[in-house]
């Protein structure tokens, strides 16, 4: 029985976790996942309880703009697997499971780090218009993702509520590696930026870099902060519309110039 | 990405795409997040849901590697609202748009869309959602959990349908008029899009700080490095990060892998001296200094 239980576990993790940046997104929330895990642990109770319980817990800490929250998607699993398994209450069960819920964002933070890597693969795979090389690309992704949460949750559910003890000391020990993968990581989307800027920026353009550069730290800071880059972007296509039709009547005065002497001006 | 090219082979019209495919990339769009990373965070996922329409599009095999290869871009949308994206881009992939201007109007459609997103879902839809259905939850009613699923993934699929029909008959009617003067047209699209990730790299690049803190003799509040660069230029750190990378990549030929390596160096370096902030993963650092506590 236990067996079963453990494989169903590892099988609804794996899932779960990949469903927290793709498939529905909607599977992953607290209210539902501890549903479900309480239904493969035989206490569907139990997890409607401590699902709804987090789900409020969880609004307003929602993955917003890149930024992961210490993840709450593993949280509410291994919860359910000490209030279940570990008899413990439920705002006791949410207490202990903190500690996997920061390992959770550390396996995010670790794979969203390996997969930079694996843009030069797809970026061969686009080169050779292999579209199964794009997808390999993904479902490698996915699994890596699924596979770390899976064992997570195993880890929990065999270690009890005595798994927290070697992950806290992991967690002291480590800790400024995980630190710099998340501040390594927040700068990757620097060479993103760069490669959109080899091609677009011709030398003509540097001013609107500057410009929208600058806008955005005025409007991000002001009250109206959240609604940045849709203001910008009304703003930038203002300035792209004007030149865009100032340039096409430039062309068309141009292709009248031969005759321009008839016209008696 | 490494492709030069800058308008396809074959510049033919593709034929519309069907009601299949179109629906096909809306279920598609739903893996746009498979593959997250933080160098092109969506980009892979992106190019996988739209390979479908690709395709379809470019018969040609130079042009399929082509599109391919510019749609690995650096991509960043919501995920809920990323068919409006598809649907313009594909548009203009079925026009054979100068590959330039399908970029650039790629970056100002995808920027704006993060926000709305947000607000309209995550701030707005889920919590009241989770008001009326967690507490049924609570007291135990199956009900909760299977309303909270109904709802907020219907209204996710309405909008997925509802963005990628409406944005590609959008684009399909729009692009054309446009692109009769296409060399000024994509001369607008790159103002566009350079002025928009000049905003990206303030808005996405401010997680980049310093965390560095010197107590002062005889005073209270400790001098705080990042609030004095803030005073001569906020976001200064993303800027400069974001010259080198390209400058290493236009100047020194790098490929991206290798500016993501130095940057892992950057950042793990400076986190054992204690030097950056590590956002919401707190850390010790592993030498102790003076500033990092």
């Amino acid at each position: 029985m236990d067996i079963i239980q453990i494989i169903l576990l590892a099988v609804l993790t794996f899932i779960i976790a990949i469903d927290q940046f793709s498939l529905t997104e909607i599977i992953s929330r607290p209210i539902i996942n501890c549903t479900l895990i309480g239904l493969i642990l035989g206490d569907m109770k139990t997890g409607l309880m401590l699902g709804g319980t987090y789900e409020l817990a969880m609004v307003g800490n929602m993955p917003v703009g890149g930024a992961q929250p210490p993840n709450a998607i593993l949280g509410g699993i291994v919860a359910m697997v000490f209030a279940v398994k570990s008899g413990l209450g439920i705002n006791a069960a949410i207490g202990a499971c903190m500690i996997f819920a920061l390992f959770g964002q550390y396996v995010v933070t670790l794979t969203f780090t390996i997969m930079s890597g694996f843009m030069a693969k797809a970026d061969k795979a686009a080169a050779n218009a292999d579209p199964k090389g794009i997808r390999n690309v993904n479902l490698i992704s996915m699994c890596i993702l699924g596979g770390l949460f899976a064992a997570l949750a195993v880890a929990a559910y065999v270690g009890g509520t005595a798994a927290q003890e070697p992950l806290n000391e992991l967690q002291k020990n480590a800790s400024w590696i995980m630190g710099g993968l998340s501040a390594a990581g927040g700068m990757m989307r620097f060479v993103g930026f760069a490669i959109l800027l080899k091609i677009m920026l011709s030398n003509d353009l540097w001013g609107f870099l500057l410009a929208g550069f600058g806008a955005s730290i005025v409007i991000g800071a002001s009250p109206v902060g959240s609604a940045t880059l849709i203001i910008l972007a009304f703003i930038g296509f203002a300035i792209a519309f004007y030149d865009y039709q100032l340039n096409v009547k430039i062309k068309e005065n141009a292709g009248n110039g031969n005759g321009g002497m008839t016209d008696g001006i | 990405m490494a492709s030069n090219m800058t308008t396809y082979k074959d510049l033919t019209p593709a034929p519309q795409l069907d009601k299949k495919t179109l629906n096909k990339m809306v279920w598609m769009s739903c893996q746009l997040q498979a593959s997250f990373n933080y160098e092109r965070m969506q980009a892979c996922g992106w190019l996988w849901s739209i390979l479908p329409g690709l395709k379809k599009i470019h018969t040609n095999k130079e042009d399929l590697a082509a599109s391919m290869s510019h749609n690995l871009d650096f991509f960043n949308t919501h995920p809920f609202l990323v068919t409006f994206v598809m649907g313009i881009v594909l548009s203009m992939e079925q026009q054979k748009t100068d590959i330039s201007t399908i970029r650039a109007v790629r970056v100002a459609a995808m920027g704006p869309l993060g926000g709305i997103g947000d607000s309209l879902f995550w701030f707005t839809l889920v919590p009241i959602t989770a008001g009326i259905c967690a507490p049924m939850a609570i007291e135990g009613n199956i009900a909760g959990p299977i309303l909270f699923f109904i709802i907020t993934f219907g209204v996710e699929m309405a909008l997925r349908y509802w963005l990628m029909y409406w944005s590609y008959s959008l684009g399909t009617s729009a692009i054309g008029a446009l692109t009769k003067n296409a060399k000024e047209f994509t001369r607008a699209a790159s103002i566009l899009g350079v002025f928009i990730v000049g905003a990206l790299i303030s808005n996405f690049g401010g997680g980049t700080k310093l965390a560095m803190e010197f107590a002062i003799k005889g005073t209270t509040e400790p001098l705080n490095i990042q609030a004095k660069l803030d005073t001569i230029l906020p976001t200064m750190i993303p800027f400069a990060l974001t010259m080198l990378c390209f400058w290493l990549i236009k100047k020194k030929n790098f490929t991206p892998v290798k500016c993501i390596l130095v940057l892992l160096a950057i950042g793990i370096v400076g986190a054992a001296i204690g030097v950056w902030d590590g956002g919401n993963t707190a850390y010790n650092a592993l030498i102790s200094v003076p500033w990092h506590s």
